[in-house]
Formats: structure tokens, sequence, C-alpha cells
């Protein structure tokens, strides 16, 4: 967490494109939440059923951990169509991008509850001494 | 019937290991929420999984509980899912992520 899951039509998004997308992806949450790089995940699929694309060429889908501000999210999204955008010949009207809250404490990722927003530092400390002692 | 994802990198589990999986599963969800799950198994495609910027090794599994749950049982339930799924897998626990939710209403 946060999961990113682009979708596309075939042939949209190269295998390059998507390693370009998926580090601007990662640069952006991070830049605009402060949380680790460790946590982003961002996974590319090709008309995946699970996610529509309706009308759209691409769509952005954002997993992410409750207790954002409305314009971070709005940053996330705006920017990240916009690494698309950039990367591919996509246009922008063609980009769809969204976000959903998750609580944190309803994932467990490295063996513990995900932290909270702003307290990562603390939960990555614990891990790393947890990981050091195992 | 309990919602269940299971999102694996793309030849990351063999078929023998996916019905194994596909059998734990069941157990854990009839034992956990009385139900069995409706999976949705799903495989990132070669060379579009990333974590942190790179190649992803990452598993996701996501349930939707069948009714709200107290954090002590969340707590206890995922980790018992994030056990079977490092047991049967072999990934390290820095590898696999687990969501239980609450019902939408």
């Amino acid at each position: 967490m946060p999961l990113y899951v682009v979708n596309s039509r075939p042939g949209a998004i190269c295998d390059e494109a998507k390693a370009k997308i998926a580090k601007d992806i990662t640069d952006i949450h991070c830049e605009v939440t402060n949380a680790p790089p460790t946590f982003v995940h961002a996974f590319f699929f090709e008309e995946a059923p699970h996610i529509p694309l309706g009308d759209k060429i691409a769509l952005l889908f954002g997993q992410i951990r409750a207790g954002r501000t409305e314009d971070q999210k709005a940053e996330i999204v705006e920017r990240m169509s916009a690494s698309i955008h950039e990367h591919t010949s996509i246009s922008r009207k063609d980009i769809s991008a969204s976000t959903t809250d998750t609580p944190a404490s309803w994932v467990m990722e490295g063996g513990d509850l995900l932290p909270e927003p702003g307290e990562e530092a603390e939960w990555l400390a614990a891990h790393e001494a947890k990981l050091t002692s195992s | 019937m309990i919602p269940t994802m299971c999102m694996v990198q793309s030849g990351q589990v063999p078929a023998d290991f996916q019905a194994q999986l596909r059998e734990d599963m069941e157990g854990f969800a009839r034992r956990s929420f009385g139900a069995s799950p409706e999976i949705r198994w799903i495989e990132v495609p070669e060379r579009s999984g990333f974590t942190a910027g790179l190649a992803s090794t990452s598993i996701l599994v996501s349930m939707q509980s069948s009714k709200p749950l107290e954090a002590p049982r969340r707590v206890e339930l995922l980790k018992e899912l994030c056990d079977i799924w490092i047991k049967r897998t072999g990934k390290s626990m820095n590898e696999v992520v687990c969501v239980i939710s609450d019902p939408k209403n």
C-alpha cells in the first residue's frame, strides 16, 4: 500500500514507458505524502476486466492509505496522469485517474499493520530492528 | 461468499501451488468468516509490476470480511493470512501484502 494499478488498451503503454511511469508514480506519491518508496506498488495491465476502461485509453486507480488531504489526492492524480501522457502518445482526455482510501489498520505489510500517515519513520525503525534481531 | 483478490507477479506461483493456495484460502475463509472465498486470481504481466520503482516480487491478497471486525481480531486474521502465503510461496514477509476490509455498506 499504496497500490497503483494502470489499465490500458493493448499496446498503448510499452515496457519502457511502464518503467518510467512506475518511477514517476513512486516519486510523486512519496513527494506528496512523505511516505517511503518501499510501500509504493505500481502494476500495469492491458484491458484487465477488473478495472473497466470505459471510453478511456488508460486508467490509473490508486488504493492509498486513508488520511491524505483532498489537495494531496488531487495533486497525485494530476501529476500521475501527466506522467502517463508524457511517456506515451495518449492524450490527457483519454486518461482517467482516481484514488480510493483504505484504513492503514486494514493492511499488513512486512509482517506488521501499516502505520498511519505520518508515522512511517517509527514503523520503519521498529521493522528494521525486528529484521536485525531475527 | 467472501470477495477475495489474489494478485501475483507473472510466473511467481506455479499451477500446483495455486491449487494448494486456493485450498488454503477456502479453509481460512470458512474458519474466519463462515463462508467460501470467491477468488479472483490476477497475474501481473511480465515487466509490468513495480515496487519502489523497481521490478516487483510482491504479492497482494485482499479479502472482504462478512462482518465488521474489531482491531485485535483483524490483526489475528491478517497474520494468519500472511503466514499462509509466506509459507506456501516461500516469499519473505516484506513481499506479501494482505488486506482484510470491512463489508461495503
